[in-house]
């Protein structure tokens, strides 16, 4: 039984589908905003890699663009050419002079620029010429076989940009450079004269590469066209395969960047070409460069929580507070299920609520009202039954009836003894009923019959009557004794104070579904206001027989509805005529709806 | 009825405030801080090997994300200040050591220590006398024995004699190589170990040592020097007693010098180390077994000979002339 009501109940409706609608509307938001969020923090971080990696790029061209200005410009150094042109003309003094000269402007060259490692000339004919007068050339090292060498051979003119590599040339050092080399030729030759080899200090772009910062683990390498490796901050690492890199990938990319899916995380390679052919790759992790990735998902995923938990308990709350005035109401009807009916439910804020409320308070009044009304009514019942009764007994009607018999029988009118007594008798015959309220109107003509004969006996010549009741009425019901009052006031009020005989004539007939009785006399009649008085007064307030019409009155209103009753019509010194309305109520309808009612 | 309402909405209530539970659960799991790993070397920049394999350090630190410092003494020799070094090491309770042994012996208390403490060990390079360490980096240092064995048998005459020039005795670097020098040139016939000499990894002892070597034996063919000092030391002697050629020298690890005598020609070849990876691997393992996995016991990182034709080749470049020296 537990279950369905619990699905019923407003409450938990109102509570699920609220917590349902919170959690839908909470999830959908977060998922767009979390989804908008990391996008833009992915664009942002991307933007940012490519700008960086634009910065070296850019820095690294300054580096190589100076080595090749500084190239042209000792290529065209007049004491360049001369010695180069010339070597095997001049003396040996001349020479030196002029090596001097030029090593003298290269030092100059070269401490100008701290990315210079060194500036040298090898001429055809084995000389050479260093930055520094002092600068021996190493004896193991062969520099013909030395690729930087070879390579501005095979270029001739062109300049080489070699990737990074010690430089062994010069005794006793061993520096890691980056070497620019490039073969000079003769104004009217091709014939070369020498290679020029300028080194650019390999620390300047290893410090400017080291120090980027690409996330926790993320770095740039470089590598040029050939796909060797120039910078890159794991060498060690790739060469005894302990890591791998794409270099591949890398050489054939064009799209300037893609993304490597590996042990669960994402790599971002990013590539910028230079003019003399290296690469520039930033590598960054997804994961990270969304540094706060993680961060901002829980914050996402803790605020949608805390949404759904301040959703949950509003719902609750809300449910609550809607749910709880009806559940007083309810717990009131119940109350007044009970029957308690002096309760009254305090009208709340919400309109519906209220609304509600008050109908209920309106309504239990008026049933309390109707209720007081039946018990009213119902002593009314009692009451006028009682004096019905009354006026069956009616004390000065049975000792002048009586008298009249004694009168008689002295008068030794025998016959008329009898009729009277045996008139006296059916009378009360019929009156009682057997204690029924509803009689059929046989009954009722019998009974108004006897007690006009009795009447008109007592009154002799006084009275004549006509009764004029339809048959086909005598099945039908009636309340008893409801005639004889009308009667008793017709002969009492009507006829007895005229001067000469009066009639009384009565009639009934049936019209649709009502039957109507007319008490007519052509008494004293009486005037308007108390025509008005008549089927008003109040017990004690008026004559006896005034409260006998009220009271008849009344009991038809009583038993049948206000729509039937009595009317009365009277012009003073003509004579008054009554008009009694009641349903048709067949006898045996009556049983068949009310079953054995008294 | 009412209660059980009531428990509807203690569900209803329950189910976020368990997953916000579990989310913050998550976080404060997701974000513990930084780990701190202390790398105790046995010599800070004495030379280029120690000076790579932190740059490996340095490197795998900045992968991992977590907080190394490196602490060891100027100078190889000074095993006490590593100790003391060591000992300070573990009262800060890092999440691990990384730990290059000076002494093969010397250092088991330490080891001892820091196993008691409870933090994790991972040895470097050298281990010690006993089973303190979760893992150990290395190279194999018996195979590059065989290795710099092999590349002496093979200019060496039939009958040969062949002297071996080790560094501080009780390391177990030293005992490996050695070992691994031995197994190639005992089995070479008629090749004769006339002994084995300690510089205590000072070069100038070496050349001393060789020198008097090499002047009471003159018969002798070949060299081997176990590390760089020993091998510099002796390539002194040989360029000073004009024996270049005649006594054939292989060596271990890599400096300018060794550069210069490979370049002349006192120097065949020379076994170098890959400290740079060993430094990396040495953090990469220790990471692993902080988050708790089980690592396997030994690690053993390359060696590669290098000798004057392949010195200069892009892949050798790195190992023989270190960028850091600059």
């Amino acid at each position: 039984m537990k279950t369905p009501q619990r699905i019923k109940s407003i409450q938990s409706r109102i509570a699920s589908s609220f917590v349902m609608l919170v959690l839908f509307t909470a999830l959908l938001l977060i998922f767009i905003s979390y989804r908008l969020s990391e996008s833009a923090v992915r664009e942002t971080a991307e933007s940012y890699t490519s700008e960086l990696i634009n910065q070296v790029n850019a820095n690294i061209q300054t580096y190589i663009t100076g080595m090749k200005d500084i190239s042209l410009a000792a290529m065209n150094n007049p004491n360049v050419r001369e010695y180069l042109a010339s070597a095997d003309e001049l003396e040996p003094a001349q020479l030196a002079v002029l090596k001097a000269k030029i090593s003298d402007y290269f030092h100059s060259i070269r401490i100008s620029r701290k990315d210079i490692a060194s500036i040298n000339i090898f001429g055809a004919g084995g000389t050479f010429i260093s930055d520094r007068s002092n600068a021996e050339l190493n004896p193991y090292i062969e520099i013909s076989d030395q690729p930087w060498y070879r390579q501005a051979k095979e270029n001739q003119g062109q300049t080489v940009i070699s990737s990074s590599h010690v430089q062994p040339v010069i005794k006793g050092e061993y520096r890691w450079v980056v070497s620019l080399s490039r073969e000079l030729s003769g104004m009217d030759s091709t014939q070369g004269l020498g290679i020029l080899l300028i080194d650019l200090n390999f620390k300047v772009i290893n410090d400017m590469l080291s120090k980027l910062d690409l996330g926790n683990r993320g770095y740039v390498f470089v590598i040029d066209r050939e796909g060797r490796i120039v910078y890159h901050p794991q060498q060690q690492l790739l060469y005894s395969n302990l890591k791998t890199e794409r270099l591949d990938q890398v050489l054939q990319d064009k799209h300037g960047s893609f993304v490597v899916k590996e042990d669960g995380a994402s790599r971002i390679y990013s590539i910028k070409n230079t003019d003399f052919g290296w690469k520039i790759v930033g590598v960054f992790y997804e994961n990270e460069l969304v540094d706060n990735k993680k961060q901002m998902q829980l914050s996402f995923a803790i605020a949608g929580l805390l949404c759904l938990v301040v959703g949950v308990l509003f719902s609750v709350v809300l449910s609550r507070n809607l749910t709880r005035p009806i559940k007083k109401l309810q717990e009131k009807m119940m109350e007044v299920e009970k029957g308690n009916f002096d309760i009254r439910v305090p009208v709340g804020h919400s309109r519906e609520i209220s609304g509600l409320a008050r109908s209920f308070n309106v309504m239990v009044l008026k049933i309390k009202e109707l209720m007081y009304q039946i018990v009213v009514e119902q002593e009314i019942k009692r009451k006028s039954e009682l004096n019905a009764l009354q006026a069956q007994i009616n004390p000065h009607f049975l000792y002048n009836t009586l008298d009249s018999i004694i009168w008689m029988a002295e008068s030794k009118k025998h016959d008329e003894v009898i009729l009277m007594t045996s008139a006296l008798a059916r009378l009360f015959r019929a009156s009682l009923s057997k204690g029924k309220e509803m009689i059929p109107i046989a009954t009722e003509v019998e009974h108004i019959t006897n007690y006009l004969k009795i009447q008109q006996m007592r009154y002799q010549d006084k009275i004549t009557f006509a009764l004029d009741i339809d048959r086909g009425l005598y099945p039908y019901l009636t309340l008893k004794v409801l005639l004889q009052p009308l009667v008793e006031n017709a002969i009492y009020h009507g006829i007895k104070n005229k001067e000469g005989p009066g009639t009384i004539t009565i009639t009934g007939v049936r019209r649709d579904t009502r039957i109507e009785f007319q008490v007519k006399d052509d008494g004293i009649g009486m005037d308007q206001s108390k025509v008005e008085t008549l089927l008003t007064s109040k017990e004690g307030t008026r004559s006896r027989n005034s409260v006998g019409i009220a009271n008849v009155h009344q009991r038809i209103q009583l038993y049948f509805g206000t729509e039937y009753g009595l009317s009365y019509a009277s012009v003073p010194g003509s004579g008054t005529s009554v008009t009694l309305v009641i349903p048709a109520v067949h006898a045996d309808e009556w049983q068949r709806v009310e079953g054995d009612v008294p | 009825m009412k209660s059980y309402l009531r428990m509807r909405y203690m569900v209803l209530l329950l189910i976020p405030l368990l997953l916000l539970g579990y989310a913050v659960y998550q976080w404060s799991k997701e974000e513990p801080g930084t780990k701190k790993i202390i790398v105790g070397v046995k010599a800070l920049d004495e030379n280029e090997f120690w000076r790579v394999l932190i740059e490996g350090v340095n490197t795998a630190s900045r992968e991992f994300g977590v907080d190394v410092s490196v602490v060891g003494p100027s100078q190889e020799i000074e095993v006490d200040l590593q100790i003391q070094l060591l000992e300070e090491a573990v009262k800060q309770k890092p999440d691990a050591i990384v730990l290059a042994a000076g002494d093969y012996h010397r250092l088991v208390p330490v080891a001892e220590s820091i196993r008691k403490a409870g933090i994790p060990l991972i040895m470097i390079d050298s281990a010690v006398n006993g089973d303190y360490a979760q893992s150990l980096i290395a190279t194999d240092n018996v195979n590059a024995g065989q290795k710099a064995g092999k590349e002496l048998s093979s200019r060496l005459p039939e009958h040969a004699k062949v002297a071996i020039i080790s560094f501080v005795q009780g390391t177990s670097t030293q005992i490996e190589r050695e070992q691994g020098v031995r197994s190639i040139l005992e089995q070479r016939g008629g090749t004769e170990i006339v002994g084995t000499y300690y510089s205590e990894g000072k070069e100038e002892r070496a050349y001393e040592i060789t020198k008097k070597l090499l002047l009471e034996r003159p018969d002798l063919n070949g060299i081997v020097g176990l590390n760089e000092p020993s091998t510099v030391g002796a390539g002194r002697a040989i360029r000073e007693l004009g024996l270049v050629g005649k006594v054939k020298l292989v060596g271990f690890d890599s400096s300018v010098k060794e550069v210069k005598l490979l370049e002349e020609g006192v120097l065949q070849s020379t076994i170098v180390q890959k400290p740079f990876n060993i430094g990396y691997l040495g953090i990469k393992t220790a990471v692993s077994v902080i988050e708790g996995d089980r690592m396997p016991r030994h690690i053993y990182t390359d060696s590669v000979i290098i000798n004057k034709d392949n010195m200069y080749t892009e892949e050798n470049q790195k190992l023989l002339f270190p960028f850091v020296e600059e």
